[in-house]
């Protein structure tokens, strides 16, 4: 009976268990169909995209050229180490770090990145080590798993020229750029300032792709179907710049030691010869993998190597603006050629404008070639009391003062030209400034800043006949498929200009070199040269010299503005590195040796005793 | 009747058919085009494996000759041996992937563990059928019972071997409830398992499967005592794995269970594996991409494609065809082993033969819902298809003592 229940008891049992068996089995049977049959379509693709994997392959950055086709940027390879964290054994940091010559921690730090990435994607270990590194490491390769390789490309100089203001620097793109955008790879550099920055599109080209099966510790395994997917990518366009090579080195070589910039354009096109900011960095240190020494060096130098002075720092322009407002005087018809004002060692309005000494009865043609402050005083007085400030503002910004000139460098700024609502803001309200402000402004002192840029571009339109120009670094792009992209500059007239006015003007430059403060060392042998020195007021040290000028005083080919910060006069100063260029330009050497020597070996004076605010010199 | 016609051939078929699809996988794995990736000591899996099939081959021809008492009488000496030898592995044995499972004798590596189920099953079997009046209805010998299965998973555990000890410990039921334990009782002793289940998927599925499990239980054994204890236990394990989840677990363990629920969170951290254990089934399809061209296997995306990892190697390359046979073969060998102990007129017989059939089926729904994301990853081989030497052999002679049973079955049962 009690056997009978029992077996009673294993049958049910059995059952039981035959139905939780079956039951089982037939759900993963339907898991079965459900994964292999109805998602089909889901997994197949997966393991597809699995298998294959799209690598992007950068493309050559385009190549940059002076105006002669000399060719000023290329590229050079670089050797990266790239580790894929799923197959590295950390057993090889020592070996690692011993090969790569780098801390331990560094390492650590960008296994951590890596791994944040892809742990089974080569990510770059790091950059631009050397060719005996990088040697060592693929010998050794063997003993390192995870480790890898790429060859690349880093921005090579094979010319004297610095050149860092005008090219700028690169650096790696973040992450950001890298989702932001489908035009780079990870570890791609981008231009972060100078042509390379604004150009950056062009340069850069178009990302080529390539497909390999890969397996997934992510070796690649060889092309996918004959690497017939891939599409190659498309080389950066070509820059051709309107650089002057030999012009470029003398003024960088000029400027060395110096704080300042020198700017060379042609005055008809705008187009940029020379352009040189001082303290300058070596920008082949910045090229590849970042220098960081180097850059923090860099961004902690209180003299701010990275500040672009040519077109960016902001000083008074001095008496390099007295042919302008004198155009302006001829124009409100406050004096004419003829208009004669007696200097006396100053001008008394309220207080005493001292000019740098008794001038005598000044014309306008000799109150410029003298740099007579007494006469600019005086016609400032009378624009003001006659036209006002707003009308003298716009004439004045017509020519570029105060305004952006949109070079094609970044990070320019547009300086100070004052119009009354600049002083009301600044000055307080509409009662709190007056005429006073307002006089030495007129002999371009005081509340009025302009780049080394501006004034080049002042000189241009002075020295053109009143055509407007705008400076350009490049002069054409150069497309893989041939094409060329132009910059063009249409002729715009400054509408109020008269050739009559002009003339007088050029005149009063001409002879500003030929017998003024310009005939010691600007006015050099073979081309007449007119210009107009400048010394900025500093009230925190040694004044700082200005000299603008262009060349041949009948037929411009070349204008040039230079500032020297803190060394004095500009007659003395700037006008000498001007004078150089000149003779560089035209006659293709330096005629004049000493000269030469006395810029390398330049020391700077006070200018004057800093007693009062108008000593305005030569 | 001859003897071959008491033979159950059956069995043996299906045995060979699943060792045979396991070197087809297992060559597969290691000695296809993926085996560029792999270091040698993988390469040589597949004939280590052919060898240790010639030996089960020899060792269960050679269980036959023996009489079936003879399970009985070394039953508990082969426990004790089994569980000292555990200890030992603990202590001084090989650690391999996280777990120390291998005890190294003379440079031949032996995974105790494996044995460690089968002696289990015969000492528990031994001890709750030795005498009348010892039975899991008496709460006594249950007792002592369920403490002969607890010491080797906790031996097990602590060779961090989860997926071996969580065997022994599903063994516990089945083992109780064939030896008279009430099926209510029995219900109430695997809900928390499926209730856990449910409530890693989702809490308030954990509640649901604890309110249908206890009116199930209601229905099945009206006591009002042990209704309401399933209740309770039913919602504490909810609370208790969701606390777990959150707070005792390991961070690597939490991150499998996250996988679990959603491999496609962490694509290429803990949901790895899920993800491409499924893409390599998924992508098999009907027919599979063919032996040797499964993109997932042979560019070594799978983990562990040669042991817990193999079933994804088969679907693959095999597609549902080739999976679903293989499925259909451990249904029929299952099946079959659940008819033998059905028609068996011993005791021990019969609870030795369902042991060892539920531990089959464990380490089959385990390994299978692991590689097709129905379980979190536990690893476990699938027996008989996965590499694994001494995982073959020990399995290789659970089934030879079932053949064993059956073949002597009327003789044994004269003496019961």
């Amino acid at each position: 009976m009690l056997r009978k229940k029992q077996e009673k008891r294993n049958a049910v049992s059995i059952r039981v268990l035959q139905v939780i068996l079956v039951t089982m089995m037939l759900i993963f049977a339907g898991r079965l169909f459900q994964l292999q049959i109805i998602e089909y379509e889901t997994y197949g693709p997966l393991s597809l995209a699995n298998s294959i994997r799209q690598e992007n392959v950068s493309p050559a950055r385009g190549l940059i050229f002076d105006r002669s086709g000399r060719m000023l940027v290329d590229n050079q390879p670089i050797y990266t180490i790239t580790v894929t964290p799923a197959s590295f054994d950390p057993r090889t940091i020592p070996i690692l770090t011993e090969y790569l010559d780098i801390a331990p921690e560094v390492l650590e730090e960008r296994l951590l990145a890596a791994r944040r990435y892809s742990w089974h994607r080569p990510s770059r270990l790091i950059s631009d080590i050397s060719f005996h590194r990088f040697s060592q490491i693929q010998e050794n390769i063997w003993k390192l798993p995870g480790i890898g390789y790429q060859v690349e490309s880093k921005r090579h100089y094979p010319t004297e020229i610095n050149g860092a203001h005008i090219f700028g620097y690169l650096s790696e793109v973040t992450q950001q750029e890298f989702r932001s955008s489908r035009r780079y790879n990870l570890g791609d550099k981008a231009g972060r300032s100078g042509i390379e920055f604004i150009y950056e599109q062009d340069l850069r080209g178009e990302l080529g792709a390539r497909y390999i099966r890969v397996n997934a510790l992510g070796q690649a395994l060889g092309p996918f179907e004959e690497g017939q997917m891939g599409h190659n990518p498309v080389k950066g366009a070509d820059i051709y710049t309107n650089i002057d090579h030999d012009l470029q080195l003398l003024a960088e070589d000029l400027m060395i030691g110096k704080t300042g910039g020198v700017v060379a354009m042609d005055p008809n096109t705008g187009a940029i010869l020379a352009l040189v900011s001082s303290p300058g960095f070596d920008v082949d240190r910045l090229s590849g993998r970042i220098d960081m020494d180097y850059w923090m060096a860099l961004n902690a130098d209180s003299t701010n190597p990275l500040f672009n002075r040519a077109i960016s720092s902001m000083q008074p322009p001095g008496s390099t603006v007295k042919p302008l407002m004198g155009l302006i005087g001829l124009d409100f018809g406050i004096i004419d050629p003829e208009t004669v004002i007696t200097c006396r060692g100053g001008f008394t309005l309220g207080r005493f404008y001292r000019c740098t000494r008794q001038h005598g009865r000044q014309n306008l043609v000799e109150a410029i070639q003298n740099s007579c402050n007494t006469y600019f005083f005086s016609l400032m007085h009378q624009t003001m009391n006659r036209v006002g400030l707003n009308a003298w503002h716009q004439h004045t910004a017509s020519f570029g003062l105060g305004q952006l000139t949109q070079i094609d460098i970044p990070h320019e700024r547009r300086g100070i030209l004052p119009d009354s609502s600049y002083y009301n803001t600044h000055f307080g309200g509409p009662r709190d400034w007056g005429i006073g402000d307002l006089i030495s402004v007129g002999v371009g002192q005081g509340t009025f800043s302009s780049s080394p840029l501006q004034m080049a571009v002042m000189t241009s339109q002075l020295a053109n006949g009143g055509y407007r120009v705008q400076p350009h670094i490049v002069d054409r792009i150069v497309y893989p498929d041939g094409t060329a992209m132009v910059k063009s500059n249409e002729k715009e007239r400054i509408p109020w200009i008269r050739d009559d006015h002009l003339g007088i003007i050029q005149l009063g430059m001409r002879k500003a070199v030929s017998e003024g403060s310009g005939r010691f060392y600007a006015d050099i042998s073979g081309v007449e040269v007119a210009g107009k020195t400048g010394t900025a007021q500093n009230p925190h040290g040694i004044d700082h010299g200005w000299f603008v000028s262009y060349a041949p005083y009948d037929n411009p080919e070349i204008a040039i503005a230079v500032l020297v910060e803190n060394a004095g006069f500009g007659s003395i100063s700037a006008a000498p590195i001007a004078g150089l260029m000149m003779e560089q330009y035209f006659h293709g050497r330096i005629r004049r040796n000493w000269v030469y020597d006395y810029v390398k070996t330049f020391t700077p004076r006070e200018s004057a005793e800093s007693n009062s605010n108008n000593e305005e010199a030569l | 009747m001859a003897w071959y016609r008491q033979f159950d051939w059956l069995l043996i078929i299906c045995w060979i058919l699943l060792f045979s699809a396991g070197l087809v996988a297992i060559y597969s794995a290691t000695l296809g085009p993926v085996s560029q990736f792999l270091p040698d000591y993988i390469q040589r899996n597949f004939l280590n494996q052919v060898v240790w099939i010639g030996v089960s081959i020899i060792a269960l021809a050679a269980i036959q000759f023996t009489s079936p008492r003879t399970f009985q009488q070394i039953s508990y000496a082969l426990y004790i041996i089994c569980i000292i030898l555990a200890i030992a592995t603990v202590m001084w044995g090989l650690e391999a992937g996280g777990a120390r499972r291998w005890l190294v004798v003379g440079g031949l590596r032996f995974q105790i563990s494996e044995m460690l189920k089968l002696a289990t099953i015969l000492a528990v079997a031994n001890y709750l059928t030795s005498r009348r009046d010892i039975s899991a209805e008496h709460i006594g010998s249950a007792l002592v019972a369920v403490v002969l299965m607890v010491i080797p998973s906790i031996i097990i555990i602590l060779q961090n071997d989860t997926g071996t000890a969580l065997v022994l410990l599903a063994m516990i039921p089945v083992m109780l409830f064939w030896s008279g334990l009430p099926y209510g009782i029995s219900l109430f002793l695997i809900s928390p398992a499926i209730i856990a289940y449910f409530t890693i998927i989702n809490w308030k599925l954990g509640v649901i499967a604890a309110l249908v499990l206890t009116v199930a239980i209601f229905f099945i054994q009206k006591r009002h005592w042990l209704t309401g204890s399933a209740f309770i236990v039913g919602n504490l394990v909810v609370v208790g794995v969701q606390v777990a989840l959150y707070q005792i677990l390991k961070p690597h363990q939490q991150a499998r269970i996250e996988a679990f629920v959603n491999p496609a969170l962490d694509p290429q951290g803990a949901g790895w594996n899920v993800l491409q254990a499924k893409t390599a089934i998924g992508s098999g399809g009907l027919w599979g991409k063919g032996f040797l061209e499964g993109t997932q296997t042979q560019l070594r995306f799978l983990p562990e494609q040669w042991t817990d990892f193999i079933f994804p190697v088969i679907a693959e390359e095999f597609g549902f065809v080739g999976a679903g046979l293989l499925l259909l073969v451990f249904a029929i060998m299952l099946m079959r082993l659940l008819g033998i102990a059905g028609e068996h007129r011993h005791p021990f017989a019969q609870l030795v033969i369902v042991g060892v059939t539920m531990t089959f089926f464990v380490h089959l729904i385990i390994n299978l819902g692991s590689a097709m994301g129905l379980f979190p990853v536990i690893g476990l081989p699938l027996p008989f298809v996965s590499y694994g030497g001494s995982a073959f052999l020990s399995y290789s002679i659970m089934l030879a003592i079932c053949l064993n049973l059956h073949f002597y079955k009327r003789e044994f049962s004269i003496y019961s």
